[in-house]
């Protein structure tokens, strides 16, 4: 399995899910509690005329000048900051490869908070070793135990890895 | 939760739009498709290809059963959560003979234990089943040293001949008496409630399996066989003495099934209709009962746990966690 955006985004929430997304063992998608539904929905929700879409995943355009283009994510609150952040980190890059300069900005309006994300040597770099070890930990025979973390209780293998 | 629907009427099933809608002579009904887990139809219901293909979509499993028979067969959507990974591992472990034993040997460890649980409830209530009891758990320690699925079997039979001998002391209505377990079909009213509740368990242990990564071709205590599900029997065994004995108490203590909900028929005992209909709401209230869970931190309902089974043993094919069945705690 290639590296995409949501493995990316799965690596920064919890590792172990990196290893069952990768074995298709996918989460609980009837469990009402859960916020992956929740995180899929906001981001395929059909908005207005510019968007960018990567799979599921799509972005507004807000900024369009002769040398930069700007990619933006609203985000209801910062729960997943990180996660989010090296998402948007990885689909600059996707674009840089592309041949496309990107920058990239998330917005939550409910805290009144916008963050600009770069793709700069050093976040090029965190962001190898991430896909690094993400394919480590897919060539692994067993996932990673579970460990409780803040994330847990709204995952939708909480049953699965508790039970 | 996501709810069970239970036809007992005959009519048709069709696809309304997005809904399901069910046309009998008593009227049209319609239900909403998003919060259905599974259907269970026994009257004489027709259905077609779109009805299917739109259950198919929707991730629903339809189980059918007849008169005499009971369980007839499932439409088994083509697996929505399919693992190739999860399969082969579930494959090995039922190939390599000492890893399909041990788990054989824990669905009969947990079923004895909590048909031991069971017991003790009565025991401390007004039955005396101390001397059962006993027994029981003499026969369960030899599980351990068994080599073979067949001996595992032998000793599974053993107890459970034992256990129903205690039913007599359990139920006091005379009239729901047992003596020795008959199945095709069930000679009294008492091993027609048994049969009855045992081929509801297994198809909605097989609902719970679907939710999973899970086949329910490959069994491990009861063969598998490709024409089968066997997985789901195997589950089954665990909830067996807390879900469909418990329910059986409940309706002949409680008089809620009496004599007159049984009809004579083909030289058997057949639960009429309406004795069918009272028996699946306590089934179905017994399965939304909660509990609270030790590892979880919150209340699961019967029904939930049977799902937790499956991801224990999931995980023990593909985690190497040791899987423990489930056993009542009281
Ligand atoms: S429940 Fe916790 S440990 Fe399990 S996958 Fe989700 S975040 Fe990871």
């Amino acid at each position: 399995m290639e590296v995409n955006g949501t493995l990316i985004w799965y690596y920064n929430i919890c590792k172990r899910e990196v290893w069952l997304m990768s074995r298709n063992i996918v989460p609980d998608q009837h469990n009402e509690n859960i916020d992956l539904g929740k995180f899929l929905h906001e981001n395929s929700f059909s908005r207005k005329k510019k968007e960018i879409s990567f799979g599921s995943v799509k972005f507004d355009v807000i900024l369009d000048t002769k040398e930069k283009l700007v990619i933006g994510e609203t985000k209801k609150s910062s729960r997943y900051e990180e996660a989010s952040k090296w998402q948007m980190i990885f689909y600059l890059k996707t674009l840089r490869d592309a041949g496309i300069y990107a920058e990239g900005v998330m917005l939550y309006p409910e805290e009144k908070r916008r963050d600009e994300v770069l793709l700069d040597s050093s976040s090029l770099k965190m962001l190898n070793e991430m896909v690094n070890e993400i394919n480590l930990i897919m060539e692994k025979e067993e996932p990673p135990k579970a460990q409780k973390c803040k994330y847990c209780k709204n995952c939708g293998y909480f049953e699965y890895c508790y039970a | 939760m996501k709810k069970d629907i239970y036809i007992f009427n005959g009519g048709r099933l069709v696809r309304k739009d997005n809904t399901l809608l069910f046309e009998s002579v008593e009227g049209k009904k319609y239900i909403p498709v998003n919060n259905i887990e599974s259907i269970y139809i026994f009257g004489e219901v027709d259905i077609n290809k779109s009805l299917l293909e739109f259950l198919c979509t929707n991730e629903i499993v339809l189980h059918f059963y007849n008169y005499y028979e009971y369980y007839v067969g499932s439409f088994y959507p083509r697996e929505c959560l399919n693992s190739g990974f999860v399969t082969l591992r579930q494959s090995e472990f039922y190939i390599d003979y000492v890893k399909r034993l041990f788990i054989a040997k824990q669905f009969i460890n947990g079923s004895a234990k909590n048909i031991i649980q069971v017991l003790r409830y009565y025991n401390s209530r007004n039955a005396d089943l101390s001397q059962e009891i006993e027994e029981i758990l003499q026969t369960l320690e030899l599980l351990n040293s068994q080599e073979t699925i067949e001996q595992l079997m032998a000793i599974e039979g053993n107890i459970r001949e034992k256990y129903y001998k205690c039913f007599n002391k359990i139920i006091s209505d005379k009239a729901f008496t047992y003596t020795s377990r008959s199945k095709r079909p069930p000679k009294d009213k008492i091993n027609s409630l048994i049969s009855f509740g045992n081929s509801i368990l297994y198809t909605i242990v097989l609902s719970q399996i679907y939710q999973t990564n899970l086949d329910p071709r490959i069994g491990y205590l009861h063969s598998t066989n490709n024409r089968r599900f066997s997985l789901n029997l195997d589950l089954a065994e665990i909830f067996k003495p807390i879900i469909v004995d418990r329910s059986i108490f409940s309706v002949i203590n409680k008089k809620i099934i009496t004599s007159k909900d049984f009809n004579k028929d083909l030289g058997g005992i057949i639960l009429k209709d309406e004795g069918r209909m009272k028996f699946v709401k306590e089934l179905n209230d017994k399965l939304e009962t909660t509990i609270k869970h030790p590892s979880l931190e919150n209340k699961v309902s019967y029904k939930r746990l049977i799902r937790l089974e499956a991801y224990k043993l999931q995980k023990h094919i593909t985690e190497g966690e040791v899987y423990e069945p489930f056993i009542a705690r009281w």
